[in-house]
């Protein structure tokens, strides 16, 4: 199969006040199907940006972006809007749901972007909401969950328009450990579906549930392992 | 795109509905400016169609021969003041000379009270002959009859009365036959003439009393306000008033170097009057009552940048999610758009209820054009004072915007 996502020569500068911050400084990544990816470096080091980046958030300064086969550097606004909407599943660190909106509604958001019937989309956004374990709290909103409810909200929200890749960046960084394992199960189980998933985290124990790692410093990988196989619990 | 739309109709209702008392102090500017704007244009089209109803007593061809223009002109006052009288005999002189009279009447006018018992009405009344419903096509005899040539000459003492009139001296009774009084002669009503409304009180026969023009001669003054009617038998009416100004130039002796001594008056010199006077008043209105609506605009995208600035989370989030320029654009722009529909539609309605509560003293009815006329320039000022905010939203950066705290 074709890669995935393929990174050449990516850099991405920043000119802050005169000076040149190179938050990504030529990154060279090939990244497969249903690779389950944990990202770790220190503060700065350009984790988010390179997730924004692969997320199609973000255009390089310099270098090449192939996804799936199409040239992403040489998309224009739409069509990166487009790709996001399709191909990619954002989780946040801080949920980023719509405060006023159900988690039903918030998670049919993606599906109004892709222009798909009423009907159609609380179909999906149901399947999603019961994928993530939230059947039962469809209806409430985000202040009447709690944070690994939020983040579940989250994750069936960027999964509804099924896309080729999960990009989590932090997404148990505002969560207590026992939420944060739970969101590490539903990841698990993504992957075992057959999902990509990459994440950015700063503790080993959640990296630790990827197959690879990538070490990034000051805008470079300096360390990218194949991590041994998770243990996995079979029922 | 369907369910885009119902999207962002649902977001901007959420976004107008859940900061309830900042959108009502917004839209209140469009609302006073809807308000203002709707109702003036129903006071002014009020005016255009009572001037048009009481114009109607003096159709475009007819021409009224006077001694003095209705609207002044420049002319000097003592020379208007030596200006000789309209006199009876031009009446069948025009007839004879002029090519174009299709009927003509004198007019010899005064104010006075008419009485009858404990009743009266102060009002005009005027001496003329039978031939003057001729050349009236809005008088009208409703019950009774107009009088006639042989009543005309030997000056019988009878008389026609407005509607106005009749109402007034005879409230509850059939006017006909009885008899009421000018001073200490006395008439027999023979008529009462339709309804024709007024124009804010003016030149209107509905207040007015017409008798036989030699009985008016005999008992009043032969020097009160005298012109003549004449109607005109042709569509050229410029033609028609210039062989008509030769002829009464030709009547009174005058010659080529002298100034006339006379003036013909017709609807055209009221209407140009009017018009100057409703341009004058309608477009000063419109143009303070549209400068409300431009500062209710101001405000609406004051607002509209405040709720940029609010939500550019949200919009950071929802470009995430796949949203385009052109879909965030639409979104914002739908919320300016709803606020002014909303205010627009309240303004009118408000401006429909106050236009009702006027109608008691003045006529007016908002017409059709202007309600919907109104709708668009809400919509209208929606869409222009929410682009450069909805734009500037569309253009936001997605991680700058999802940083954003
Ligand atoms: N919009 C920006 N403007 C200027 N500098 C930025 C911007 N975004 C990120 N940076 C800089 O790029 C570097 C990498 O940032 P980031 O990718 O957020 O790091 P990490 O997520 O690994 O903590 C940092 O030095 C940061 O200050
Ligand atoms: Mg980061």
């Amino acid at each position: 199969m074709a890669d995935l996502i393929s990174l050449r020569g990516i850099k991405r500068h920043y000119d802050v006040g005169g000076e040149v911050v190179r938050a990504l400084d030529g990154v060279d990544l090939i990244i497969n199907h249903n690779e389950y990816i944990s990202i770790m470096g220190p503060s700065g080091s350009g984790k988010s940006t390179m997730m924004n980046m692969i997320g199609c958030l973000d255009s390089p300064t310099e270098g090449v972006y192939e996804f799936e086969g199409e040239l992403v550097h040489e998309m224009d606004d739409n069509q990166l809007a487009s790709i996001r909407n399709r191909k990619i599943g954002f989780v946040f660190q801080t949920f980023n749901l719509l405060p006023k909106a159900t988690a039903l509604r918030n998670v049919e958001v993606p599906l109004i972007y892709a222009n798909i019937s009423k009907s159609e989309r609380v179909k999906k956004a149901e399947k999603a909401l019961l994928a993530v374990g939230l059947s039962d709290r469809m209806h409430h909103k985000p202040n009447e969950l709690s944070g690994g409810q939020r983040q579940r909200v989250a994750i069936a929200r960027a999964l509804v328009n099924d896309p080729s890749i999960l990009l989590a960046d932090e997404p148990t960084g505002n969560l207590d450990s026992k939420s944060g394992v739970e969101i590490m199960k539903i990841l698990d189980s993504l992957h075992d579906d057959g999902n990509t998933i990459i994440l950015v985290t700063h503790e080993e124990y959640i990296a630790e549930h990827a197959d690879r790692t990538i070490n990034l410093f000051d805008g470079k990988i300096k360390e990218d392992r194949q991590t041994k196989k998770r243990k996995r619990v079979v029922a | 795109m369907i369910s885009l739309f119902w999207e962002n109709l649902r977001i901007s209702l959420g976004s107008i509905f859940g900061n309830k008392s900042r959108s009502i102090l917004t839209a209140l500017g469009i609302v006073i400016g809807v308000l203002s704007v709707t109702l003036m244009g129903t006071l002014i089209s009020g005016l255009d169609r009572t001037f048009e109803k009481s114009m109607s007593f003096l159709s475009r061809d007819v021409l009224i021969i006077s001694r003095m223009d209705w609207f002044g002109g420049d002319m000097d006052w003592w020379e208007l003041r030596n200006r000789p009288r309209i006199k009876e005999d031009y009446v069948e002189q025009l007839r004879e000379k002029s090519q174009f009279v299709a009927a003509v009447a004198p007019m010899a006018e005064r104010g006075g009270s008419i009485i009858r018992g404990d009743k009266r009405i102060d009002t005009r009344f005027f001496g003329t002959t039978p031939e003057y419903m001729a050349t009236n096509e809005s008088a009208d005899v409703k019950t009774g009859r107009y009088f006639t040539d042989g009543e005309n000459r030997s000056g019988v003492r009878v008389m026609v009365i407005g509607g106005d009139v009749a109402d007034a001296l005879f409230p509850d009774e059939d006017p006909i036959d009885e008899y009421v009084k000018i001073g200490s002669h006395k008439f027999r009503v023979v008529g009462v003439l339709k309804k024709q409304g007024k124009f804010m009180g003016m030149f209107s026969l509905d207040n007015q009393a017409v008798l036989p023009f030699g009985t008016f001669q005999r008992l009043f003054s032969r020097r009160g306000w005298m012109n003549v009617r004449v109607k005109v038998n042709t569509d050229n009416y410029d033609e028609a008033k210039e062989e008509i100004y030769g002829v009464m130039r030709q009547i009174r002796g005058l010659k080529p170097m002298e100034k006339d001594d006379f003036a013909i008056n017709q609807s055209a010199t009221m209407e140009a009057q009017y018009k100057a006077i409703k341009l004058a008043i309608g477009g000063t209105g419109l143009f303070i009552t549209a400068l409300s609506l431009i500062v209710g605009g101001i405000g609406i995208m004051n607002i509209m940048f405040v709720s940029v600035k609010e939500r550019t989370k949200e919009i950071g989030v929802r470009k995430a999610l796949g949203a385009t320029q052109s879909m965030i654009l639409g979104q914002f722009l739908m919320e300016a758009v709803l606020i002014c529909l909303i205010a627009g539609l309240v303004g009118m309605g408000l401006a429909g209820g106050l236009s009702l509560l006027i109608n008691q003293f003045f006529p007016s009815s908002m017409p059709v054009g202007l309600a919907i006329g109104s709708i668009i320039i809400s919509v209208v000022i929606g869409i222009v004072s929410g682009l450069v905010p909805s734009y500037q939203a569309a253009r936001l950066d997605p991680i700058d915007a999802l940083r954003y705290e």
